[in-house]
């Protein structure tokens, strides 16, 4: 059941793209195609799925396309080839009214420069989306002010975005896409531009925020740590591609290639992996002696009690069922496999 | 070794074209020299050659004048749009002084506190107070309301079509040029049409100043448009905005701030013609500053000058504040630092301070409760209103002193309050003339040398452009220097702008016009130059130099023509010194700063290798300056052609006193032919001179 479905999007630049889309060869790089055509390819065959309130992540380093292909979902940027789905709907198919209703009620925006109008007040920035549509005064402003003590701004509301700080400005920009009460939301790298220490607090915000809001979120980061700590998927682009697909332990447990690789290097396999993508198979091993592990426990939690015994453990999911096994020897290669 | 010989083979054949071309020019010149012996049609420009443009125009000024009540484009274009503007300018002419005088100070004073602090309310209280105790309090509100319809009807015209310039490629293209030449062309040209349809009074001199103010509105609409961040037009977008939306909610309240620059320049483009819009009947300041001119009566001339100076700054400073505007969200007061400490040792200047203080704490205290009330009864939906809550209190409050006011009779600025500097001007001025004119009849004074100058300079050079070097001598030298310039495409348009000016029988005027605009042109850069150099090397004398260019620049020519016609008597010597004070700002203000932008490390290298500091300024700055220092003496050029109209006013001979005398004489058609030729030869010598500085920007390198 998923809201937003991605079908081969790509997206070229250039004078003449869709000429360019109908007769160059697929297979060749970016760059060759810059050399032989002039143009560039932003966005390559991208094709994902993305389920109703999952925070769905694709990470990239500048210039992989990730931000296009953002804008490509709600047209903010036309793709040059593919489909957009969202709820079934063809937002490809789309006219300009359509379009802007879709844009007005179920897909809002975060920026990475923030994007708020200087020109407003905090209360107004936040009001937009709903002052756009046509709604009342009055009411946009209640509406307003309640959005904003959710992201803990209230106080702030008839002050200029000027006179915030860099984090607090963030927050407006959150406020102002929550205000709409959309289903989705996309967050173009919404905290790069932030220090380390606010950008923490953000991201906790930020999954705060989803535990009672329950929003699809698409979010774009170069930064896999954040990756990680926000995306229940991560999907990671290079040169306009989507490299691999996969939950953080996925992808940390198995890199497809050496550019993935790379990312996982630095992440604390023992804070990401959990039991379930360590454990091994039940079959043949019926001396279970430990006590049952829950699917999720990350490592770092599996080490006090299992450093000390022997013992194999049962993998059990939610349901209470056993679906693998582990002992210290798993988890020791699980770390040592980096 | 092989260095020696390509430099050597260059060298040769680069002399050898210099050469050339210098000889072709020679040899062009004494071939037709000797040609125009033999032929007369070579020599003087052929009478028979003149198209006779005013025949045509006087006649259809004659149809104009026939059919003014009868033809529909008079009965439904020209007529209705005469009358909207009318009832506009008295409308707010007769609010202006309806208001009693205080409230108008007041208004003002608190307007400019509001949006910039109390240093620039009371720079405005100090503007306007003069206006009312030269006893021309009248006059300056009707000026005023001149102005603000002026540049009303230029904001209602300029920002649309800013907005469709800034959304179009191509309506921006076609604008340009008109643009330019709107700028460029001298008022004049356009007063006379504007005449014609409108006849002579407010009407028409409002809209030649529309005309003139206009295009500062519509290219800075454009421009703050255009420069509004993609990155706010995607987050308006990403929301859903239709294109309107995005228009009003986002570009247009972020474009502001440019068009409030524009505004701010539309309004000091409006206020200087001022003067001129006076000569058809505009009324105002610009009337007292016309007939104390044709009087003498400099007093009461500087007075008006004075008055139109006073609203030069009030105006500029008042818009330029609303361009800067900052956006703040909360009144905090923090009582006023308005002196320094030292200052403040002074009991009066302490005791003023606290009063303000005071007196400010009462209306932000005011303000707060009013906003603190209207919240309480409104509800957060009216946070507009309550957020405005200071300018509530303040409406309020005008109101009740203006009915307060009214019903005690004051209106008109109290002749008690009068305090007149004509009478000691005039006494001074009469001195002078008295005793520079001719000092101790030594033969040194402002007579002799206006003497000199028409005996030895003016009148031979006159006899020779017009009489002893035959047309086609003069011609080529501009065909030629045209083509030096930049090659067969500007020659062949400078040779039919040049043959025009003869066809229209302009030619003999011309050369009178051409011969003035040389003197003075030669004058100021000759002045300018060493002044340009001299203030940058000198940081004091920039400093003793910049305040009186700005002088120059923001009062009114005429003005400065008053004292000048005093001392030098009416003629081409006083529109010779009014152009030399006009122009020679721009040659000075680029040599310095062309001079300031040199590289310091070009400067040093230089210096590294011993140069002296004339070597410096001679081979390193001087040539890298040099685009600007072209830059400057075309505009320098261009101003005394500018001023080629206002000499003739005072009496200088040729173009202007053609216009002029066209003018008095209801003879348009001749109006039209001489201010076509000054516009003539304002595009030749433009074109050529901005070629040669492109030429001298390319040769230093610089894009």
């Amino acid at each position: 059941m998923s809201t937003v479905q991605l079908r081969n999007i790509w997206k070229i630049f250039g004078p003449n793209p869709k000429y360019v889309y109908d007769t160059m060869d697929r297979a060749a790089s970016r760059g060759e195609i810059l050399s032989q055509t002039g143009h560039v390819v932003a966005v390559r065959d991208v094709s994902l799925e993305v389920a109703r309130g999952e925070i769905f992540v694709v990470m990239g380093l500048s210039g992989s396309g990730k931000s296009t292909l953002v804008r490509c979902l709600s047209r903010l940027i036309e793709p040059t080839f593919g489909q957009v789905l969202i709820n079934d709907v063809d937002v490809t198919a789309m006219n300009a009214d359509d379009l802007r209703q879709l844009r007005r009620h179920t897909v809002s925006m975060v920026f990475q420069r923030f994007g708020l109008f200087p020109h407003r007040r905090v209360v107004d920035n936040v009001g937009y989306g709903l002052e756009v549509r046509g709604m009342e005064l009055a009411e946009r402003r209640l509406k307003a002010y309640e959005i904003l003590q959710l992201v803990g701004l209230d106080g702030w509301e008839d002050r200029y975005p000027h006179e915030l700080s860099g984090g607090m400005q963030q927050r407006v920009g959150l406020a102002r896409a929550l205000a709409v009460d959309p289903e989705i939301m996309l967050c173009d790298e919404p905290f790069s531009a932030l220090d380390p220490l606010i950008r923490r607090d953000m991201q906790d915000e930020l999954l705060n925020l989803q535990h009672e809001l329950h929003k699809t979120i698409l979010f774009i980061t170069h930064d896999f740590h954040e990756a990680i700590k926000l995306g229940d998927r991560i999907a990671i682009m290079k040169d306009g591609a989507i490299v691999q697909v996969g939950t953080a332990q996925q992808i940390v447990a198995h890199p497809v290639d050496e550019y993935v690789r790379e990312f996982t290097q630095d992440v604390p396999r023992t804070k990401v992996l959990t039991a379930e993508t360590i454990m091994l198979s039940q079959e043949g091993k019926n001396a279970l002696s430990g006590e049952a592990v829950l699917y999720n426990t990350t490592i770092e939690a599996l080490i006090p009690r299992i450093s000390a015994t022997d013992a194999l453990f049962p993998v059990v999911n939610a349901a209470d069922e056993i679906i693998g096994v582990l002992d210290r020897h798993t988890v020791l290669m699980a770390l040592a496999e980096s | 070794m092989a260095q020696t010989t390509l430099s050597q083979r260059n060298r040769l054949p680069a002399r050898l074209h210099s050469l050339l071309s210098w000889g072709l020019f020679a040899g062009g010149i004494v071939i037709l020299l000797m040609l125009s012996q033999k032929l007369i049609a070579l020599d003087i420009f052929p009478e028979n050659w003149n198209i006779g443009l005013r025949d045509v125009l006087n006649e259809f000024k004659r149809w104009v004048v026939v059919n003014r009540n009868s033809h529909w484009m008079f009965t439904f274009f020209f007529e209705p749009l005469s009358a909207v503007i009318d009832f506009t300018l008295r409308r707010i002419e007769n609010f202006l002084l309806w208001l009693p005088w205080p409230v108008v100070i007041f208004a003002v004073f608190i307007f400019a506190e509001r949006i910039r602090g109390l240093r620039l309310a009371f720079l405005m209280v100090a503007c306007l107070l003069p206006m009312g105790m030269f006893g021309l309090w009248e006059e300056s509100l009707q000026t005023l309301a001149l102005m603000v319809t002026a540049v009303i009807f230029s904001l209602v015209l300029g920002i649309p079509l800013g907005i469709w310039s800034a959304r179009n490629d191509m309506v921006e293209k076609i604008l340009r040029p008109i643009l330019d030449a709107m700028q460029t062309m001298p008022a004049f040209v356009y007063l006379i049409p504007v005449l014609l349809f409108f006849g002579v009074a407010r009407v028409p001199s409002i809209i030649a100043t529309v005309i003139y103010a206009l295009p500062p509105a519509i290219r800075l609409t454009s421009l703050g448009l255009r420069s509004v961040s993609d990155e706010m037009i995607e987050a308006a977008d990403a929301f859903g905005s239709t294109e309107k939306q995005v228009l009003r909610k986002v570009q247009l309240p972020l474009a502001l701030p440019t068009i409030m620059v524009g505004v701010n320049q539309t309004i000091m483009m409006a206020l200087s013609i001022v003067v001129i819009a006076a000569l058809i009947g505009a009324g105002g300041l610009g009337e007292v500053v016309l007939k104390a001119l044709r009087r003498l009566r400099v007093g009461s001339a500087l007075e008006a000058g004075l008055a139109i100076v006073f609203m030069a700054v009030l105006l500029d400073r008042l818009s330029a504040a609303l361009a800067q505007i900052e956006r703040h969200s909360i009144q905090q007061f923090r009582g006023y630092r308005l002196f320094s400490e030292k200052q403040r040792g002074i009991k009066v200047i302490a005791w003023l301070e606290r009063g303000i203080s005071r007196v400010y704490a009462f209306g932000v205290t005011l303000s707060v409760q009013v906003e603190k009330y209207l919240a309480k009864t409104f509800g957060p939906g009216a946070g507009w209103l309550y957020n405005r809550a200071d300018w509530i209190v303040i409406s309020l409050f005008l109101l009740l002193a203006t009915i307060l006011l009214l019903l005690l009779g004051v209106q008109d600025f109290p002749a008690a309050l009068h305090f007149d500097i004509s009478r000691p001007v005039d006494a001074m001025v009469q001195w002078m003339q008295v005793n520079l004119y001719n000092i101790g009849d030594s033969g040194i004074g402002t007579g002799p040398l206006r003497d000199f100058l028409i005996i030895y300079v003016f009148k031979p050079l006159r006899t020779f452009l017009t009489d002893q070097v035959p047309w086609t001598v003069v011609a080529f030298v501009f065909v030629y220097a045209a083509f030096a310039a930049s090659g067969w495409r500007l020659m062949l348009s400078v040779l039919a702008l040049v043959l025009s000016i003869g066809l229209i029988g302009m030619w003999p005027f011309t050369m009178d016009t051409l011969g003035q605009t040389l003197v003075a042109g030669v004058i100021c850069v000759g002045l300018g130059i060493p002044l340009g150099i001299w203030s940058s090397k000198s940081d004091r004398a920039d400093q003793m130099i910049r305040p009186v260019l700005d002088f120059l620049q923001t009062i009114p020519i005429f003005v400065y023509l008053v004292p000048v016609i005093m001392l030098f008597g009416t003629g081409s010597v006083a529109g010779l010194i009014a152009s030399v004070l006009y122009a020679a700002v721009p040659v000075i203000r680029l040599t310095n700063a062309g001079i300031r932008s040199v590289d310091v490390a070009l400067k040093e290298s230089a210096q590294a290798f011993g140069s002296t500091w004339l070597q410096t300024l001679l081979k390193i700055e001087i040539p890298l300056a040099l685009p600007a220092i072209m830059l400057g003496i075309n505009q320098t050029i261009m101003m005394v052609l500018a001023m080629v109209i206002i000499a003739g006013l005072v009496g200088a001979t040729g173009l202007g006193l053609e216009v002029y005398q066209g003018f008095a004489n209801d003879n348009l058609g001749r109006s039209v032919e001489a201010g076509l030729a000054i516009v003539l030869c304002a595009i030749v010598i433009d074109r050529i001179t901005q070629q040669f500085a492109r030429k001298a920007s390319q040769a230093a390198n610089i894009n």
